[in-house]
């Protein structure tokens, strides 16, 4: 530009309003200064219509009010399970799958085996007697639920239960008492 | 050419307040706390038009 122009060499600032010739790059001007704050403003858009649905969910809730009604369900296979064997079965509703654990003679434990991660089934390590997330290792403790280890930082939710002659049956979702 | 990068930091912390907002949303809705979700998900919203504002204000800062 300058050996064209000798008029304007080491005129600074350039008559010009774009400030273009102090570019060095190619496509230096894809992610200046101002590209960057609108893509926050396009970005901050984008969160807030996300989080929009979790606060209808919550103002469901809310309307609902408080306390849910579970139905009394008998656990499938819980008669004949051993200490230290767990059985899969699916609770509140045929879509939410859960994990009842035989830790004792006389203790039964049972949770929600979504992780509180990303929602992979958690399984039952017999072996390490450790409820295990095998898509991130995460590790949650069978005596309450909580996380020990990998990402998750929610414990499982737990689920009530009533040991009977017959087996075990689920009575409901325990609040967290956080 | 001098710029101002209070813009860009001001935008920073946007981003960074839209994160924690947006997590802290959905952990309340799963622990049951519908209110502080409710609370969290309107934060989000303002932080919108403040990010709108900041835009207006700081692109032709030199």
């Amino acid at each position: 530009m300058s050996e064209k122009q000798p008029d304007r060499n080491n005129k600074i600032p350039f008559e010009e309003d774009n400030y273009t010739h102090n570019i060095r790059k190619n496509e230096e001007r894809r992610l200046d200064r101002r590209t960057f704050m609108k893509t926050i403003v396009g970005a901050a858009g984008v969160f807030a219509v996300s989080t929009l649905p979790w606060g209808a969910l919550a103002m469901r809730e809310l309307a609902n009010g408080g306390e849910k009604s579970y139905a009394k369900a008998a656990i499938p296979g819980s008669a004949g399970l051993r200490v230290g064997e767990a059985v899969e079965f699916a609770y509140p509703s045929e879509h939410d799958t859960a994990l009842l654990i035989r830790l004792g003679e006389n203790e039964y434990k049972a949770y929600q085996n979504a992780c509180t991660h990303l929602r992979c089934p958690v399984v039952w390590d017999g072996g390490r007697t450790e409820l295990v997330c095998p898509c991130h290792h995460g590790f949650f403790d069978p005596a309450n639920g909580a996380p020990t280890a990998g990402p998750p930082r929610r414990p499982l939710p737990e689920i009530a239960l009533s040991v009977e002659a017959d087996g075990v049956y689920a009575i409901g979702v325990k609040r967290y008492e956080a | 050419m001098k710029r101002s990068w209070r813009g860009v930091l001001l935008m920073c912390l946007v981003l960074f307040l839209n994160i924690v907002f947006t997590q802290k949303a959905i952990h309340q809705y799963y622990y049951e706390h519908y209110v502080a979700t409710i609370v969290y998900a309107a934060l989000n919203v303002i932080l919108f038009p403040i990010a709108v504002w900041l835009y207006r204000v700081e692109r032709k800062v030199r």
